[in-house]
């Protein structure tokens, strides 16, 4: 990775319409295999790798919430993070999509690519 | 299966390059499919449940019982719960992608066989799993190897089950369903299936399943959770059949039976034999027909991997295959495609010596099941 931001190449991945809110996609770059989602109008991007065993995170259908339980709560479950959780289809680990973050394993989180939308076109500045 | 290239000392085998046995997957069973495989009047009964909505490991009259989280709230989730593999031709390409060479079928719905309370009908069951087996899934050529089910509710038909299958091409286990089974393996009832199997040379493989079944050692009733129900009632059930066969003296009465378990993890086998060496030393007239303590005949056994446990540091897993003296008696399971398989790589990324990650990902496999590197038995 370059430490000069714009020389970073940027790679076309569809028209803003092709990821309406609530939706994911898997589009390849390259080599690589990378969900695009679309959390309340926000664009995100992450690996569609999980390092558990390197199952197709991104493919799963939908993004769901999840449930927390804390202090504050009593320790009763909470349901947070309401369509911004990614549960891998092979062994159901889950991640914060927007931060990358694994709830399973605090010390992994996924690297999250940059967007760049210009004229309804969305791009993924590697 | 030696790579072109000059391997270098310190560089790990590419999966592709190595044999790799997967001692453990699942063919999907209906009673649809086994209908004419079935002896009547069973077949009857087969056919009136033909049509009713399958729910996954959960058929009235054939699969009783929820097994996936059904005793608590289901939240939303993209985990695919409910693979299944329905041909051989699809069990051969999704092997592939999991670069196993060999692989040893078992079923999936009569995982849950011995919790049904009948004699007769699952008896029936079994061999018309085994006739389908044999007749639909098992191809040498493709590396598709089958366990018959042996019936616990009734000894004597299995063992004719073993001596019709014994020398099968296509056969190589004899599959003995842990879920729900009382009185545990091990308890004489059960010699004619110990017997016919050592005298067919086939091993028997103890395999459970989760199920919420108020008998020991599952009392999954007790449980809030999937993740205690799931985490406990595979493994307790393997210690609690294995102690029973070694404390009922199956090692001595059948020296020549391999015996194999699956898909309880490996790292309780250290804590098994220490527990039961310990036991040994005050209450050896319990066992007077063991003249070795019970690690020793614990260690002629085999353990598959699945669902292999992830230490952050997984340097502890060569630790806990050293302290079973694991090195020839570990062997690697996917469990494909159930919702806790394991691919191969993550066995492979244990730091294991190269000569012992070849026989824990496939050497160790040939010698429980009898057979060579192309699946033939020896």
């Amino acid at each position: 990775m370059t430490s000069d931001a714009h020389e970073r190449p940027v790679h076309r991945v569809g028209r803003l319409a092709d990821f309406p809110p609530g939706t994911h996609r898997v589009v390849e770059v390259g080599k690589r295999s990378i969900g695009v989602f679309n959390i309340k109008g926000v664009l995100h991007a992450i690996p569609n790798l999980c390092p558990h065993q390197t199952g197709p995170l991104c493919e799963s259908p939908a993004t769901t919430g999840t449930l927390s339980a804390t202090k504050e709560s009593d320790w009763r479950p909470e349901w947070v993070h309401d369509g911004e959780i990614v549960i891998c289809p092979w062994h159901g680990m889950e991640y914060h999509v927007p931060t990358g973050q694994c709830l399973a394993w605090p010390n992994i989180r996924l690297r999250t690519y940059e967007l760049v939308v210009e004229h309804d076109v969305v791009s993924i500045r590697l | 299966m030696q790579s072109q290239a000059e391997p270098r000392a310190n560089r790990r085998e590419r999966l592709e390059d190595v044999l790799v046995v997967d001692t453990d997957v699942h063919v999907h069973e209906t009673p649809g499919a086994l209908l004419d495989y079935c002896d009547l009047p069973w077949r009857k009964a087969l056919e009136a449940i033909k049509d009713i909505p399958e729910r996954y490991l959960d058929i009235p009259g054939f699969s009783p019982g929820e097994s996936i989280g059904g005793y608590q709230a289901k939240w939303p989730t993209g985990h695919s719960y409910t693979r299944m593999v329905l041909t051989r031709e699809q069990m051969r390409l999704e092997l592939d992608e999991l670069h196993v060479n060999l692989a040893i079928l078992f079923p999936d719905n009569l995982l849950k066989l011995a919790v049904l309370t009948q004699d007769e009908y699952p008896a029936a069951l079994a061999r018309a799993y085994n006739a389908w087996l044999v007749d639909q899934w098992c191809e040498p050529a493709l590396g598709l190897l089958g366990a018959i089910v042996a019936c616990p509710q009734l000894p004597e038909d299995a063992a004719r089950e073993i001596e019709r299958y014994a020398d099968d091409p296509r056969i190589v286990g004899v599959y003995l369903p842990c879920a729900g089974v009382d009185p545990l393996w091990g308890h004489r009832r059960y010699d004619p299936i110990h017997r016919a199997a050592e005298a067919a040379g086939l091993p028997v493989l103890l395999h459970s399943v989760t199920v919420t079944h108020p008998v020991y050692p599952f009392n999954n009733h007790g449980f809030d959770t999937e993740l205690g129900r799931h985490a406990l009632s595979h493994t307790f059930s393997i210690m609690a059949n294995l102690t029973h066969m070694v404390t009922t003296g199956v090692p001595v009465r059948f020296p020549e039976l391999r015996i194999g378990s699956f898909e309880a993890g490996i790292t309780w086998v250290p804590f098994l034999m220490n527990r039961l060496d310990k036991e040994y030393l005050e209450k050896r007239r319990d066992v007077p027909f063991l003249t070795e303590r019970p690690s020793h005949y614990l260690k002629r056994y085999f353990y598959a991997t699945q669902p292999v446990e992830e230490p952050e540091d997984l340097a502890d897993m060569a630790k806990v295959i050293e302290l079973f003296d694991g090195e020839d008696s570990t062997v690697f399971a996917s469990d494909w495609p159930h919702h806790d398989f394991d691919h191969p790589m993550k066995v492979a990324q244990i730091p294991l010596a190269p000569e012992v990650r070849r026989k824990v990902l496939g050497e160790n496999a040939l010698r429980l099941f009898g057979i060579d590197a192309s699946g033939r038995r020896t």
